[in-house]
């Protein structure tokens, strides 16, 4: 609602605000772009998920869960990992992004180990 | 040698059965001691005993103010009955008491009592601790101007004939009682907080308690047909119990007079107290109306050994095997109202269990979706039978993490989307390796 | 660590090393250290090892006074509950542990074990046994149970250290290690042979911060990795999770508000919450509740609030135009603090989302539970807490406190912010509930650690800085290398150095006193095993009353297998675990019905209470009664409680009946309702035929002071079947019907 009223009001403006992002994301370096759409994708499978659980209903309640959970933490991971090897971020300066991508690798096997046992 | 031997252990094998009093095996009591106020009344009511002898009891007579009197030695009862035709007694011989007699009951055994108007106070609260409560006045006796017993030498119509029976044929017998029972004695009521006594032959609705001697000073205070004139107990452990007000209804004089109720025309050539006396016997002395329930077993359908728990939704089969002793033997007791509870707290499955002609009783039904520990529970109160409770615990628990559906067809977008997930993560790191 | 053994003489005695870590432990080493020819940093780093592990098993044998005093044996209720899991684990094995249903309490409903409990320190416990049986120690389960708890505190202290450090310096960690290891607050729940969660819950919940700390400070996904495993130890071992999951969220609002927010925080939270919630619901007693129940919904809004966070600050990275940005955040907010109201609202609506639970809602308001939910307020360890057990329990550390939150606020960081939270929310906690005061201890003890350890070292330096030749290598250990990396704070302090050493002076004093009370205290009031009374008899000698285990044998060799006790559901798993026979109610209180049922059989007449029992076909109850030995915590001091728990489900009992003018008496006085309630006759029942003290009346009842009012009890459907020899427990036969009747 609150989108529609104010993009009817301010369409100029948001057409500019589109393509100043546009052009302003093109810049970004090709392995945070990889890693965009990964997270993309995985938004997108939990949305998904999402829109089926209100058709069908929540019954296999864990099912779902996991489903929907390993989606947001796989997209979560990935945005950690993306904050840790952007170079731009001086806060992790002194981590190297091997050793972030190591952590990452570690983190979703837990996390996939973990799901496989909450599926079923 | 050898065979003195045998017959040795033979009989050191029989001693526990010999002396098991109230044997599961053979409920039909077999020593009966007879109490009584004067010898003479073993002649004047022999046809009542002889009956009782004629049907295998072995009958012990003796003075009710016997000092020798003893109902158990070392431990164990030496009677199994007991007839108490001693309604004057004030205080018994021996060591036995209003204690020993209740005692006795207590421990699952038989008890005939019969009072008349001489009834003594111990008599008295023997019956009362039965739920009988006799005439409190002393002197009163069952007086009925209309359906007294028309007779020659009595006029004071004390002599009641009386034909308000219970309607069982358990307790009476499957043959009618065509005569009246005559009836000479005092009546009582049943206690009302009593749950377990019985009228079996009420006075009729004109009768009344009073002194027939005496003008009336206050009104009766037993009238019509509250009261009762011969009742029966069948306590919780299924011992029973007689009480009659009058002693002379087990008497040969009644047993072989003649009985015409007054107003009516029948007269019958013999009294209904024979039939009467020696069906009730029958029933007391467990000769009739006896169940037992044996191989209760319980399976899961499909299986024969019994689980030490169920799981929730599993289907069972419950089996009850039930017979009724025939005075000789166990016979199979059918009958189509019988039911078994699932039960905790309040009945889950109440299901009337179908038998076949063996008296096997058989049913199967689906656990409750509720986990606890249940109970099967056979409650079966039929008037005049023996009463069945059979209770059997059994847990019922809920499924185990590994017996729930598994791989429902409603979650596979979701198993797909893990697996899709999974398969994007081993993508990605390939294509983020490879990129740099 | 050959000094070590030197070392341990005082140890034991307890008093001087809490004070002597920082300085006077260090001397006679430095002397030792020096012939060894050690650098400055191994020299440090030894003194260090040496002091944690001499705190390490300092934090062990402190806790050991009950079994020396006793026996060794698991103490109080619970614990004995997590015993007999403990031992079905052992016994059966993991699986068969976990889909156990026991049948033999709360009859007749049953309990599913595995589903409603913790797992946490039965698992734990059982590992330990199952290492040291492979390791050929041939040890018995319950040695492993009772040593647990002492156990663990002693991995308390080490993470106490690691977390000290990371906050303030590595002096700091020594001294919250140190005053953490004889703390009170935290003795009193893991003294050997109290086998209960909170004794591995509580190592769990600072392993927990400690990592989020670290996780926080390098943004390292590994370090929120390992706290979000320590965080599913915490919730696989006790409830008090729930602190965890709603003051991490909190923490992280904070900084976000006040402009703390980094990539750090996001990396930590994020991964620390995804994968926490997700092993969390791995606990089958936890499940859904963090997605479902309001008291997980912190956690949650807060994870959706550092996205949209992040991803403005992505935008505004990629924007550099403000107005635009503005535009778009206007856009942004609007749309998603809509979605989130309604996700919420459409939650709570349906029913997905459930309302706080009492205990929590008695947690932020001290009067609800009073009014409204009387088992929880019936439990004294739910009560609020009195100023005196805080000073009791902390002691020092009341004072040490504030003067750490002022170090704190001086040196803010994301660090110091987290404890200084951690310790005002759990200070708050503990004065709402005695019990909490054992998770403040942790904070109180790290907050305590900062401040000594600063103003030790402030003064210690200002010594040094006079005069250089004294004292140099005794501060050496902990101090001086921080010392120098760090700008201390006062640098010109206003005093001289005799005033400096009298303070120091003071607080040596100060922490011996600390250490002589945390000793007394915990050999004095902590150590009870509370199944085992102990009292002082006439002569001043100790006398031992061992009444309940006597009545649990009892129960346990002369009942029939299935026989059912009811008893009031603080002995239930006792009775389960040493009399090994079925309860009605348990110290799991599950079913408030349930317990209302038998509080409104022990509060109703004889012939009413003996239709209930019958319902429930309970064989035996069991009472505890203090008449006789003076023991006061027994079922007539409790009645009031089964009166209003009673009463609370069925209205037929009403708490006014049992009271004359608002005072609960059982004297002559007492209201004829109470006179004649089952309660009050099983547990005076032949009471009034005893003299229990020369000059009083039969019948004086020592508990309360009183000579009793009915000492004619006749029970007609009960019978006495077992009174221990100082009739503190006693149990009654219920009768079968009459047979005649």
């Amino acid at each position: 609602m609150a989108k529609l009223s104010s993009s009817s009001s301010t369409t100029s403006d948001a057409k500019a605000l589109f393509q100043t992002l546009r052009s302003a994301y093109s810049a970004t370096p090709i392995n945070l772009k990889i890693i965009d759409l990964y997270v993309i994708f995985a938004i997108l499978t939990a949305l998904i998920q999402v829109v089926y659980m209100a058709l069908v209903g929540s019954f296999p309640f864990n099912s779902f869960l996991s489903g929907v959970l390993s989606c947001v933490g796989t997209a979560v991971l990935a945005v950690c990992l993306r904050i840790q090897v952007n170079k731009e971020n001086k806060e992790f300066k002194d981590l190297p992004p091997e050793r972030a991508f190591a952590d990452f690798v570690l983190c979703n096997l837990v996390l996939h180990l973990v799901i496989m046992n909450f599926l079923g | 040698m050898a065979n003195f031997s045998i017959f040795f252990f033979t009989s050191i094998l029989l001693l526990p059965l010999l002396c098991q009093s109230f044997s599961t095996a053979n409920p039909t009591d077999k020593r009966i001691l007879v109490l009584l106020d004067d010898l003479a009344i073993k002649s004047s009511h022999s046809i009542f005993f002889k009956s009782l002898q004629q049907r295998g009891f072995k009958l012990d007579f003796k003075l009710a103010d016997d000092p020798k009197i003893s109902l158990h030695r070392y431990g164990q009862y030496l009677y199994d009955g007991l007839i108490l035709f001693s309604p004057s007694i004030n205080k018994f011989g021996g060591s036995f008491d209003l204690a020993s007699v209740l005692e006795f009951v207590d421990s699952g055994h038989d008890l005939i009592l019969a009072a008349d108007s001489s009834a003594s106070d111990l008599i008295r609260e023997i019956a009362n601790e039965c739920g009988a409560d006799f005439d409190e006045d002393s002197s009163a006796m069952v007086i009925d101007h209309t359906s007294y017993a028309v007779s020659n030498s009595e006029g004071d119509h004390t002599l009641i004939a009386s034909d308000d029976f219970i309607n069982s044929n358990v307790i009476l017998g499957s043959k009618m009682i065509e005569a009246p029972v005559l009836f000479k004695g005092i009546g009582h009521t049943l206690n009302p907080v009593n749950s377990q006594v019985l009228k079996v032959l009420s006075a009729s609705s004109s009768a009344y308690s009073a002194n027939p001697e005496t003008k009336f000073t206050s009104p009766p205070s037993l009238t019509g047909s509250r009261i009762s004139l011969v009742s029966v107990v069948q306590a919780r452990n299924n011992a029973r119990i007689l009480i009659s007000g009058s002693l002379d209804l087990f008497s040969n004089r009644l047993f072989r007079s003649g009985v015409q109720m007054a107003g009516s025309l029948t007269k019958y050539p013999k009294s209904g107290n024979e039939q009467f006396a020696t069906e009730l016997s029958k029933w007391v002395f467990h000769e009739r109306g006896h169940l037992k329930a044996v191989n209760v077993r319980h399976n899961k359908v499909g299986e024969t050994d019994e689980p030490a728990m169920y799981r929730i939704n599993d289907d069972l089969e419950y089996f009850v095997e039930i017979y009724e002793w025939s005075g000789t033997s166990w016979e199979p007791y059918v009958s189509d109202d019988v039911q078994v509870q699932f039960y905790m707290m309040s009945p889950y499955v109440l299901k009337t269990i179908s038998a076949d002609q063996k008296g096997l009783y058989y049913t199967s039904f689906k656990v409750p979706d509720v986990y606890g520990v249940f109970q099967f529970k056979v409650e079966y109160h039929r008037l005049g039978y023996t009463s069945l409770n059979l209770a059997k615990q059994i847990p019922v628990r809920p499924f185990r993490h590994n017996e729930y559906e598994r791989f429902l067809t409603a979650a596979f977008p979701y198993y797909g989307s893990s697996f899709s997930t999974m398969a994007g993560f081993f993508v990605f790191t390939i294509i983020y390796l490879y990129n740099k | 660590m050959g000094g070590s053994t030197h070392q341990n003489t005082p140890v034991s005695s307890t008093a001087q090393v809490s004070s002597s870590n920082n300085m006077k432990a260090d001397l006679p080493f430095s002397f030792s250290l020096k012939t060894f020819k050690l650098k400055t940093k191994q020299q440090e780093l030894l003194i260090r090892v040496t002091i944690l592990g001499l705190v390490y098993i300092l934090a062990f044998i402190t806790r050991l006074f009950s079994v020396l005093r006793y026996e060794s044996m698991i103490h109080e209720f619970d614990p004995y509950f997590n015993y007999r899991t403990t031992l079905f684990l052992t016994e059966n094995g993991f699986y068969e542990f976990w889909n156990w249903f026991d049948s033999e309490s709360w009859y007749p409903l049953g309990r599913i074990i595995g589903g409603t409990l913790y797992p946490g320190l039965m698992v734990t416990a059982a590992l330990i046994y199952w290492t040291l049986r492979f390791l050929r120690f041939a040890v018995h389960i319950r040695e492993v149970c009772v040593l647990t708890a002492p156990f663990f505190a002693s991995n308390t202290t080490i993470v106490a250290y690691f977390f000290g450090k990371e906050l303030w310096d590595s002096g700091a960690g020594l001294v919250a290690a140190a005053l953490i290891a004889i703390c009170p607050g935290y003795i009193s729940r893991s003294v050997a042979g109290s086998y209960d969660n909170e004794g591995v819950a509580i190592f769990a919940l600072l392993l927990t911060f400690y990592l989020f700390v670290k996780a926080v400070n390098t943004g390292s996904l590994a370090w929120a990795l390992a706290s979000a495993f320590g965080y599913f130890y915490m919730v696989s071992a006790w409830g008090g999770y729930v602190f965890i999951i709603n003051l991490i969220p909190l923490y992280v609002l904070v900084l976000l508000i006040t402009g703390r927010y980094s990539m750090r925080l996001y990396v930590a939270y994020n991964c620390m919450y995804v994968l926490g919630m997700l092993l969390a619901m791995q606990i089958q007693f936890v499940g859904f509740q963090h997605v479902q129940s309001g008291e997980h919904m912190a956690a949650m809004g807060v994870f959706f609030l550092m996205q949209v966070f992040y991803f403005l600050g992505w935008v505004k990275h990629l924007l550099s135009d403000t107005k635009l940005f503005q535009a778009f955040l206007r856009v942004t907010l609007t749309c998603t603090i809509g979605l989130g109201g309604l996700a919420l609202g459409v939650g709570m609506a349906s029913g997905y989302i459930s309302p706080w639970t009492g205990r929590f809602y008695s947690l932020l308001d001290p009067t609800y539970a009073k009014d409204h939910i009387p088992i929880i307020a019936s439990v004294s360890e739910h009560q609020p807490t009195a100023w005196s057990s805080f000073m009791f329990d902390f002691h020092i550390l009341l004072f040490l406190f504030p003067a750490g939150l002022y170090f704190c606020f001086k040196r803010l960081s994301d660090t110091t912010i987290f404890i200084v939270m951690y310790g005002l929310t759990s200070m708050y906690f503990a004065s709402v509930m005695v019990r909490l005061i054992l998770v403040a201890t942790p904070a109180m003890c790290l907050i305590s650690g900062i401040s000594v350890s600063a103003t030790l070292k402030n003064l210690t330096s200002l010594i040094r800085t006079k005069n250089k030749t004294l004292h140099t290598g005794s501060s050496k250990g902990t101090v001086s290398a921080k010392a120098s990396s760090k700008a201390s704070f006062d640098q010109s302090p206003p005093f001289g150095k005799k005033t400096a050493i009298a303070l120091l002076v003071g607080a040596f004093y100060l922490l011996s006193q600390y250490a002589m009370h945390c000793t007394w205290v915990t050999s004095e009031a902590y150590s009870s095993p509370s199944i085992v009374l102990a009292a002082r008899g006439a002569h001043g000698d100790r006398i031992i009353f061992d009444d309940y285990r006597e009545a649990y044998f009892w129960l346990r060799q002369n009942t029939p297998q299935d026989a059912k006790v009811m008893s009031w559901w603080d002995y239930g798993y006792q009775i389960t675990a040493m009399g090994n026979r079925t309860v009605i109610v348990d110290n799991n209180t599950w079913n408030n019905t349930h317990i209302a049922t038998v509080g409104r059989a022990m509060s109703s007449y004889e012939d009413e209470a003996y239709e209930i029992m019958r319902s429930l076909d309970v064989d035996y109850v069991l009472v505890v009664f203090g008449g006789v030995t003076g023991y006061s915590s027994d079922d007539i001091n409790k009645f009031l409680w089964m009166v209003r728990i009673g009463g609370g489900v069925f209205p037929v009992i009403k708490e006014p009946d049992y009271l004359v003018n608002g005072e609960y008496r059982v004297d002559k006085g007492a209201a004829p309702k109470m006179l004649n309630c089952l309660m009050y006759k099983l547990s005076y029942y032949r009471f009034g035929e005893l003299t229990t003290e020369y000059g009083k009346p039969p019948g004086y009842d020592r508990a309360r002071g009183v000579e009793i009012g009915n000492k004619d009890v006749k029970l007609h459907h009960l019978e006495e079947a077992f009174t221990t020899s100082n009739w503190i427990v006693r149990i009654y036969k219920v009768k079968s019907p009459s047979n005649r009747w």
